[in-house]
């Protein structure tokens, strides 16, 4: 299999240099990324996403553990080059757009039209062509997030580590960022996505992972995750709620669970009865759901710090 | 190499007004000098150049101490390590920076300086190598300062850089052994400016000056080591 970024047994403590006290941000975290999928990654704040990918990254180095980012040791700067990185609080220097994104893309070792091409390119991705000569400290919350997407797309990456990317973007612009991203797919890329967003991550996401406290708690493709088990639900018009047993009417429409095998039986019955189908989808949970089930204790967790 | 360029240019360019303000200062200061008659007052004029000339090493100081904070405080220093950069070319890019800094200044004192105490009949290749001297010191007191900054805060940075350079200096001059100003040899460059005058403006002598190059490599190395172990991403307030 092949992985782009790899987190082995990684262990990250932060101690206060004063006191003796210490924080363990992550703990014994073990998670593989594979090539070419949009893996979303998880957690409600303070799990120690942020964390994970200043590891991947190389700005921290691990308490114990290891980790490969592209096939290289975390930390090694080459392999960076592969790599296209957005932070969650984007920081720029102040300068035009245009200039800033050539200049971090020089970085990375473009030059010449290559670079002035890619530049013109990556702006209108993001839709700031029109804004390129302006300069960046006087650009909205939104428009900087769209520039630190264009730096990060600038050497077209093999893998995006993307940390918290339509934060703080308008509808349209999380749509256009969507099509990014799933073009990115399409393209071969890999992306790692660190998002509060959960409906974004839902559409997107071909597998994902939910943090906890510094450790994984759950990890699975998003379909399969998603499934509740073997029901389906129907929803009919034109008959009555107590032909089926916990069926609930609401605006003219009944709405039911039957088992998956019981499925044709059900529909035949309805129309039988006269009725009509309007929909049969299998039982799904939102990924809300999800997150609130496996981060229950996080709201008692936090009171008790404060406390 | 490019990208150590690309980092060094870039912190000029931050640290531009200071540098304008410098310019500016040097600028009025020679007008003045060749406005009030260079070759009347010529012992005023130099020790006007001398100690203008000593600012700048104050202001290497704090370029050095301050510039890896403010790019951890402003979180800016990610968007930059997240490319092909490795922590050893940020460094050198600051290095250069600094240098670069002090390099425009001492080259537009160098200029003035050549205008007004050329006129009072001080040499101006001697101007040259002072300058020269200057832009070293600069050099070497910006990455010590660089070198502290990598693990303490700003100002406990300057403070240690102060002290690094003072007391060698002090231990020389109190046990009258100049081996001691050696040791960082920034105080040894600038005394070379402080000592010249127009009855023996000196020869130049080039051992501090290439013992300091090398000292800013060692120094630059330790800083690279230090560096390497930092978590960037870790607050700094």
């Amino acid at each position: 299999m092949d992985f782009v970024l790899q987190f082995e047994n990684i262990c990250k403590e932060y101690r206060s240099f004063w006191s003796r006290r210490h924080f363990r941000a992550l703990d014994n975290f073990n998670l593989q990324v594979e090539k070419g999928e949009i893996f979303g990654f998880l957690g409600p704040n303070g799990a120690g996403k942020t964390t994970a990918i200043h590891l991947a990254m190389g700005f921290m180095r691990p308490s114990s553990g290891s980790g490969r980012l592209l096939g290289e040791r975390f930390g090694h700067s080459g392999t960076r080059r592969r790599v296209g990185f957005l932070p969650e609080n984007v920081a720029l220097y102040p300068r035009r757009a245009e200039t800033l994104v050539r200049f971090y893309g020089a970085l990375n070792g473009m030059k010449g039209t290559q670079l002035d091409r890619r530049a013109g390119q990556v702006l209108e991705m993001v839709g700031l062509q029109d804004d390129c000569k302006r300069n960046v400290s006087r650009f909205s919350r939104g428009m900087l997030q769209r520039v630190g997407l264009a730096q990060a797309l600038m050497n077209d990456p093999e893998l995006l580590i993307l940390d918290e990317p339509t934060s703080a973007l308008d509808p349209l612009a999380r749509v256009t960022v969507r099509e990014l991203l799933l073009a990115a797919r399409a393209a071969g890329k890999t992306i790692f996505l660190s998002s509060h967003l959960l409906s974004e991550v839902e559409m997107v996401c071909d597998r994902v992972a939910v943090l906890h406290r510094g450790k994984l708690v759950r990890l699975g493709k998003t379909t399969e995750l998603l499934q509740v088990g073997e029901r389906a639900e129907i929803a009919a018009r034109g008959i009555d709620a107590r032909s089926f047993p916990g069926a609930v009417a609401e605006d003219g429409r009944v709405r039911f669970y039957v088992p998956a095998r019981e499925q044709r039986a059900a529909m035949e019955r309805v129309w039988s009865l006269g009725g009509e189908i309007i929909s049969v989808n299998p039982e799904r949970r939102s990924l809300e759901e999800i997150f609130l089930e496996v981060t229950a204790d996080s709201g008692a967790h936090r009171a008790e710090h404060m406390s | 190499m490019k990208p150590v360029l690309l980092i060094a240019v870039n912190f000029v360019r931050e640290q531009r007004w200071a540098i304008l303000v410098l310019l500016l200062w040097v600028l009025v200061l020679a007008f003045l000098g060749l406005a009030t008659g260079a070759g009347q007052q010529r012992e005023d004029l130099l020790f006007v150049f001398k100690q203008v000339a000593l600012y700048v090493v104050a202001f290497s100081v704090f370029f050095g101490s301050s510039a890896i904070f403010n790019d951890r405080r402003s979180r800016r220093i990610l968007s930059v390590l997240s490319k092909s950069v490795g922590r050893r070319q940020y460094l050198s890019g600051l290095v250069l920076g600094i240098s670069m800094a002090c390099g425009i200044y001492g080259f537009a004192l160098g200029l003035t300086g050549s205008w007004t105490l050329g006129e009072a009949g001080f040499p101006a290749s001697q101007v040259w190598f002072l300058m020269l001297c200057l832009v070293v010191a600069c050099t070497l007191a910006g990455s010590v300062a660089l070198m502290f900054s990598t693990f303490m805060n700003p100002f406990f940075a300057a403070g240690a850089t102060a002290a690094a350079m003072a007391l060698p200096a002090m231990i020389g001059y109190t046990t009258r052994s100049p081996t001691w100003e050696y040791v960082i040899p920034v105080y040894q460059l600038a005394a070379t400016v402080l000592r010249s005058s127009f009855d023996s403006p000196g020869t130049p002598v080039w051992s501090p000056i290439l013992w300091a190059i090398a000292e800013t490599v060692a120094i630059w190395l330790l800083s690279v080591r230090i560096f390497s172990y930092v978590d960037i991403a870790v607050s700094v307030e």
